[in-house]
């Protein structure tokens, strides 16, 4: 007789599908990060236009690649590089260290 | 006749000048000559051109350097020598023709004094920046591009670094996890509930694998929780402090694993309800230990004391035990788990059974009503990957053990009964728990329904005054007042019953 000791652990017929965990009820586990690049990075780059100042514009361009990849939003990116290029039109000189 | 005999020197010396000048034209740039024979910046340098062309003769040595740096320091320069030729020609002036005639003989041979006050009158002006047409001057901007650059290669390496990693852990167990689940790999997108056969990629370093379809088991859910190597900042962050990968592996309903993998991997199970006795414990490191005390609800709730040392149980010291009672230690801590604990427990971060599992403490907001919130049988399995963030693929055949580990616990657990006295205990701590708490939120309950029950005067009352017929009105407010009347009794009646009672 043979006896299978090792039954078959698995149930075809117990089949659960997964649900992704609900982010709402547990917003610790979400990262914080991104979000807070992002919104320096818009921050930086409004002030390096309106401002224009060359290094707000780099630290602008800086925070929305660190977020970018995250969040996959391409506002913050696409207004950093537009601030980066507006100071340079606007001012074709090299930057100068802010200190 | 006359007049040619005057003319005749005249022009002679005439010649004899550009020749001169011709012949230090060799010795001097070409700006020099420019410089000479422009006619209206440089018209003063024509008016005083003999004795500028003496001053400067007298040094062809220095000018052969200066004559090497930028056309725009020559405007500079020629500026300055023109200011200190100027200051040389009111003191040379009385000098020129003797200057002249030496010149013209000896044609600067053995002349290499040089006037020192000319020489040292020379300064080379800085050229601003923004003048200069050098790439050198954007050095800031290089450095940002190159940080950018940097950055992005950092990205890519650290993604295809965390995906190789995962692929080499799921390779390895990928056996292992067909053959104890029907599916392997689900992301739930799909209609059919067909094995993906793949990780499941959250973002560039956690992967999830979600496992169905077996005994004692509603699901296992599987994390990859990777260091972010992509992120350049956190890799710069790691030097300074050290960490590690981690598998979580979380099985509900059927086993509870939590399995803590030192590489966070986090393994979750969740159990059928008659799978599963009631009960709360916990293994780990005893830092790990020590927060997830503070952090998780149901351990902070049932297991109030401290964690006690894993060496009373065989186990190494450097394990600790939270438990809600020491029967459930003595279950789970039969031989075979004492042994995988004991050979893995430097990559055991924590493992956590719990019937009452609800996830970490959550912080309520103020003025909401509170529930209990919703508990599942859990296991919670952390396990830290070796190699304390320099790991490699070949790292991850070291967690094999470790799933063997899950799977055995989720078996096992189905079989650990409690005895009767365990499970009176284990049942007064969890209506123990539930009194507790409706007591905490029984004043803000209170307090909700106080603030309902205004809102519902209010809105009468509105409705009271926005009614136009006088009439109604009127009669609006007599039910009103009827009715607060009759609240007031049946208070009164309620205070008189319990007065009664209490005698």
């Amino acid at each position: 007789m043979t006896v299978n000791n090792m039954a078959d652990p698995r149930r075809p017929n117990k089949i659960f599908r997964y649900k992704p965990p609900n982010t709402e009820t547990n917003p610790t586990l979400e990262d914080p990060t991104p979000d807070y690049m992002n919104l320096l990075g818009m921050i930086f780059s409004m002030c390096g236009l309106m401002l224009k100042l060359k290094w707000c514009a780099w630290i602008a361009v800086y925070c929305s690649f660190i977020s970018f990849k995250s969040l996959k939003c391409n506002a913050s990116g696409l207004l950093s590089i537009s601030a980066v290029v507006m100071s340079y039109l606007q001012n074709p000189q090299p930057m100068s260290p802010p200190w | 006749m006359r007049h040619l005999v005057f003319l005749l020197p005249a022009l002679l010396l005439l010649l004899a000048l550009p020749d001169t000048r011709g012949r230090y034209n060799d010795d001097f740039d070409d700006g020099e000559d420019i410089a000479e024979f422009d006619d209206n910046d440089f018209a003063e340098f024509e008016d005083v051109s003999e004795d500028p062309a003496v001053d400067v003769e007298k040094e062809p040595p220095p000018r052969a350097a200066p004559s090497s740096t930028p056309i725009e320091d020559e405007e500079d320069e020629a500026t300055v020598e023109n200011e200190d030729g100027q200051d040389e020609f009111e003191d040379a002036d009385a000098q020129d023709q003797d200057m002249y005639s030496k010149y013209d003989n000896e044609e600067f041979e053995g002349h290499e004094k040089t006037n020192p006050s000319f020489k040292d009158t020379l300064i080379y002006r800085e050229v601003p920046a923004h003048l200069q047409n050098s790439w050198e001057s954007y050095y800031m901007e290089i450095l940002m591009v190159t940080g950018l650059l940097a950055y992005i290669m950092n990205y890519i390496i650290g993604k295809n670094k965390n995906s190789r990693l995962a692929q080499a852990w799921f390779n390895s167990h990928r056996e292992l996890l067909e053959s104890n689940f029907a599916l392997v790999g689900d992301d739930g997108t799909s209609k059919e509930a067909t094995s993906t056969g793949k990780l499941n990629q959250e973002n560039e370093h956690i992967y999830n694998l979600w496992c169905s379809g077996r005994v004692c088991c509603e699901g296992m859910l599987i994390q990859l929780k990777f260091l972010k190597r992509q992120d350049l900042l956190n890799v710069l962050a790691r030097m300074m402090r050290p960490v590690c990968d981690q598998v979580v592996v979380v099985s509900q309903k059927i086993v509870l694993l939590s399995l803590t993998l030192p590489f966070p991997q986090q393994v979750k199970v969740t159990l059928n309800d008659e799978d599963m006795d009631t009960f709360v414990f916990a293994v780990g490191s005893r830092k790990a230990m020590a927060r997830l005390q503070k952090e998780m609800q149901d351990l902070s709730e049932f297991c109030g004391d401290k964690p006690k040392s894993g060496a009373k149980y065989g186990i190494p010291e450097s394990l600790s035990i939270l438990s809600e009672m020491g029967e459930v230690t003595d279950g789970v801590m039969d031989s075979k788990m004492v042994h995988y604990l004991t050979s893995h427990a430097d990559k055991i971060e924590s493992i956590h059974f719990s019937d009452q599992f609800s996830g970490p403490k959550v912080m309520q907001e103020e003025g909401q009503p509170l529930k209990l919130p919703e508990t599942k049988k859990t296991l919670l399995f952390t396990f830290n990957v070796p190699g304390m963030g320099n790991t490699s693929p070949k790292d991850m055949d070291s967690l094999l053990p470790l799933m063997n580990m899950v799977i055995y616990s989720i078996d096992k657990l189905k079989k650990l009964r409690l005895n009767r006295e365990g499970k009176q205990k284990a049942d007064r701590n969890r209506a123990r728990v539930e009194e507790n708490f409706l007591k905490q939120t029984h004043a803000q309950r209170q307090e909700a329904a106080q603030t309902r029950r205004e809102e519902k005067k209010r809105a009468e009352k509105e409705r009271i005054m926005n009614e136009e017929d006088p009439d109604r009105q009127r009669r609006l407010e007599e039910a009103a007042q009827r009715r607060e009347q009759k609240k007031l009794e049946k208070k009164q009646m309620k205070m008189k019953q319990i007065k009664v009672k209490a005698m």
